[in-house]
């Protein structure tokens, strides 16, 4: 037996340390789409007041580097109110269907 | 919307004059034909739109209707996937609607499992029951313990949503009897799953697909278009003469299971010879020296002794690809359900493609084309804390696609009971026990369910096994999503579904069940909003469509056909195309595809292969009235020299028996398959006595297999042994 994220959590080991990453992402992937859902779809959705996004739209590295520092991001604002528990559940969902990831998700 | 729905139904229903209370059996008392069905076209009939659901390729057609009736099915010309083309069993669509066998009113089971007794119920009552049943199930053994099967339906997305909403993981498709395993390699290859572009292709080696009878549009086509007219080759291997065969410049009855062999042979030349493209490797490709190390044991010399097919024509073939390429490819084919090590088979197909560089140019594998159609309105489903963390067939295949699961292990888990119970089944529009390998083992898990609900057009085997079964209404009765359709240089394309005629009998669409359980789930804020809005959002942002689609039935997106990745990366690890592939590597997997010769029939005995004619659809065509006409069972294909051996004479009647089971048919001795191999088509030898296939020919499921593709969790059919006897 294996988890499904085997590669990921070998792959997020080595990201994380060369980045000095709070977030250690083998959070739950289930719970991150629909913390992404609740949270983040608000805005990022088809004709939604942000772009559209899906775990698909970047890669595994550039989903790391957002949730290692949400700084810059218009909705900086929105990733401090959120737990860092949830904020590992959604990061492990956008990585685990990035487009460079096994299987690139489209969050519909 | 719903209850709108439903009194159309009711009312067409008492239009039709049909004897509400003439038949309370499942069966085909009623003449489902309505009055003025019998009379030819007359003037003054409407035409109107359709997407055929005959097979999976949702062809744009228009339905000639008078009086409410349709009288005929005809091709749209302007349906570029299609080639304006409507096949034999699109033309017999007309028999679906009008079939005095379909499902006519919910059904629930009175006697014993998979006896055929049932019941006449309400809906009202039908959906009480099905939602209590289900509300049970979710308390007792969690959300997880219903498992949801969809085909591929228009509607089927209307499940899936529905199960994400009642919150099960534990969703499958049918395509993991089908084609993961090429998909799967594809995607460990270019990071997507290409689309051929047959039409200006100039030489195409097709290895175990059956295009000119297993009809994919525009493929079949294009190929017959591009033989005829361009001069393109095609090289059909094989281990049984085809249609695709006899029409082919080359032939090789292929030794099945060796078609890795054949490709690492390939690709031995293409690097020591120098044929591939160096610069298209070298700037897109990763792994080239690590490929180059592995393939120098695979000579065409040492491929011969394992394929059957000379070592010079192996060699001819590698130079006369890499003379073509660009406009060349190794045909990705389609249903791959075949071995236990078919993604590493299908990554050699990739790879050779690969090498050549038949990417994203004239002629070569192509890149899905931006269509434009948008998801529909979103879903934002619940999340169950007390639910397991995974699927209930998770942890085995390495590489399982996550959205369309592994019928095979899910089964394996139901009848094991671990890691958790599955209770509860809900199959709408598709027929795992005529389509999954090891009909005893389907038997099995739906016998120990708590609960089976199966929706279907007609009486299938699955419903036949089913507590409660449900009508659907046809296609040519049904509104449906938009759905988009990729063509490579024919089209990017969508098309959609309106009714044609009225809805026959109490059949209703999925879209109706799910949302009505979802109202009485407490779900309902999940389906709140009719399919027309559902498709007016999927169609959002292509504001030209729906002209384009009620004058055409088609709207085309004119997108960027070749040079799509210009510029941009694969979606691979490594953000190119993967010769090697890292992710296989570190889960312990063949990085690149190692070779094992297949397991050779113990003596007496011969390897089973199925696959079909242009005249059938698994089993969901083949009680057809039209098409019964001209397929009215399958045969057993067995070589003159075997079956002498054995006895046996065309026509006799014989028993295939394999660990999975015993079946009866007739003999057909012919030179058109190899002496260790016989073969069947799909879709008889049906369990259901609801169906006019019943008593004609044997079942696939009940001799098959059910071995497993260790990365995809695809089903692995042809592992299977069988003894052939007079019966």
């Amino acid at each position: 037996m294996f988890k499904r994220s085997f590669t990921l959590v070998i792959a997020l080991a080595i990201l994380a340390g060369s980045l000095g990453l709070a977030l250690a992402g083998d959070g739950n992937a289930r719970k991150g789409k629909y913390l992404f859902r609740k949270n983040c779809r608000a805005c990022h959705l088809e004709n939604g007041k942000a772009k559209d996004l899906s775990p698909m739209d970047l890669t595994q590295a550039q989903w790391q580097k957002t949730f290692a520092d949400p700084s810059k991001l218009a909705c900086k604002d929105e990733f401090a109110k959120l737990s860092k528990d949830d904020l590992n559940d959604i990061m492990t969902y956008m990585v685990e269907g990035a487009k460079d990831s096994p299987t690139p998700a489209k969050c519909k | 919307m719903a209850s709108k729905q439903f009194m159309v139904s009711r009312r067409g229903f008492l239009k039709l004059g049909v004897g509400a209370a003439a038949t309370a059996t499942a069966g085909g008392l009623l003449k489902a034909r309505p009055a003025g069905a019998q009379g030819g076209l007359k003037p003054g009939f409407e035409s109107k739109f359709t997407v055929c659901d005959m097979c999976f390729n949702k062809c744009s057609a228009i339905a000639r209707v008078g009086d409410g009736v349709v009288r005929k099915l005809d091709p749209n010309p302007k349906f570029l996937k299609s080639r304006g083309m409507l096949c034999a069993k699109g033309n017999a669509g007309l028999h679906q609607l009008y079939d005095p066998n379909r499902l006519k009113y919910p059904l629930l089971r009175v006697g014993e499992r998979g006896q055929g007794q049932f019941r006449r119920i309400s809906w009202s009552e039908a959906l009480d029951l099905a939602a209590a049943k289900m509300g049970a199930i979710a308390k007792e053994y969690t959300r997880c313990g219903m498992l949801f099967m969809a085909g591929a339906d228009m509607q089927s997305t209307f499940v899936h949503r529905f199960a994400e909403a009642f919150g099960s993981y534990n969703v499958i498709s049918h395509e993991s009897n089908c084609l993961l395993s090429n998909n799967r390699a594809f995607l460990d290859t270019f990071g997507e799953v290409p689309i051929p572009d047959v039409l200006n292709s100039k030489y195409i080696l097709m290895a175990g697909a059956n295009r000119f009878e297993s009809l994919v549009t525009p493929d079949s086509i294009d190929l017959m278009t591009t033989l005829r007219e361009h001069g393109c080759k095609l090289v059909v291997l094989d281990p049984r003469y085809t249609k695709t065969a006899a029409l082919a410049n080359e032939y090789h009855a292929i030794r099945p299971g060796t078609d890795l062999a054949l490709m690492l042979a390939l690709m031995h030349v293409l690097i020591n010879e120098g044929l591939y493209d160096k610069q298209f490797v070298a700037e897109k490709t990763y792994g080239l020296e690590q490929l180059r190390t592995h393939v120098q044991s695979y000579s065409p010399e040492w491929a011969a002794g394992q394929t059957d097919i000379p070592a010079e024509a192996i060699r001819r073939m590698a130079r006369e690809l890499a003379a073509a390429a660009p406009a060349a490819m190794v045909y990705p084919g389609r249903r791959s359900s075949d071995y236990a090590n078919s993604t590493q088979i299908r990554r050699g197909f990739a790879m050779v493609n690969a090498l050549l560089g038949n990417w994203d140019r004239p002629g070569g594998l192509t890149a899905a084309r931006v269509v434009g159609l948008k998801g529909g309105i979103p879903l934002e489903a619940p999340f169950y804390e007390d639910n397991p963390p995974e699927r209930v067939d998770s942890g085995q295949a390495r590489l399982m696609f996550e959205e369309e699961g592994s019928f095979k292990l899910t089964r394996d888990a139901a009848l094991k009971g671990e890691p958790y119970p599955i209770k509860g089944f809900f199959a709408y529009h598709v027929n795992p026990m005529q389509t999954g390998a090891n009909r005893r083992k389907t038997i099995a898990m739906l016998n120990q369910m708590d609960f089976v609900m199966v929706m279907d057009v007609a009486m299938t085997d699955t419903a036949w096994m089913a507590d409660l079964v449900l009508p659907s209404q046809t296609y040519l009765e049904r509104l449906d999503p938009a759905s988009a359709q990729q063509g490579s240089s024919a089209c990017a394309c969508v098309v959609q579904r309106d009714p044609v005629a009225p809805a026959m009998f109490e059949a209703q669409p999925v879209f109706f069940v799910v949302q009505e359980l979802a109202k009485r789930l407490e779900l309902g804020e999940h389906f709140d909003f009719t399919v027309e809005e559902f498709r007016a959002a999927q169609l959002a942002d292509l504001p030209d469509a729906p002209q384009a689609l009620a004058e055409d039935g088609v709207y085309y997106n004119p997108s960027r056909l070749y040079g799509v990745y210009e510029g941009k990366i694969y979606k691979t690890k490594s953000h190119k195309i993967e010769l090697f592939n890292q992710r296989y590597a570190e889960a312990g997997l063949d990085p690149m595809p190692v070779y094992t010769a297949p397991a050779q029939p113990p003596a007496g005995q011969f390897r089973l292969v199925v696959g079909r004619n242009a005249l059938i659809t698994q089993s969901s065509s083949t009680s057809n009235a039209l098409l019964l006409q001209m397929q009215p069972d399958n045969d057993l294909w067995i070589h003159p020299d075997s079956a002498a051996r054995l006895g046996v004479k065309a026509g006799q009647r014989v028993a295939v028996t394999s660990p999975a089971g015993q079946q009866v048919l007739t003999a057909r001795v012919t030179h058109e398959t190899r002496p260790d191999t016989v073969y069947m088509h799909t879709g008889f030898g049906v369990m259901s006595r609801e169906l006019a296939a019943y008593g004609r020919g044997g079942c696939i499921a009940a001799v098959l297999v059910d071995a497993v593709d260790e990365i995809s969790g695809n089903m692995a059919m042809h592992e299977t042994f069988v003894q052939v006897a007079a019966a």
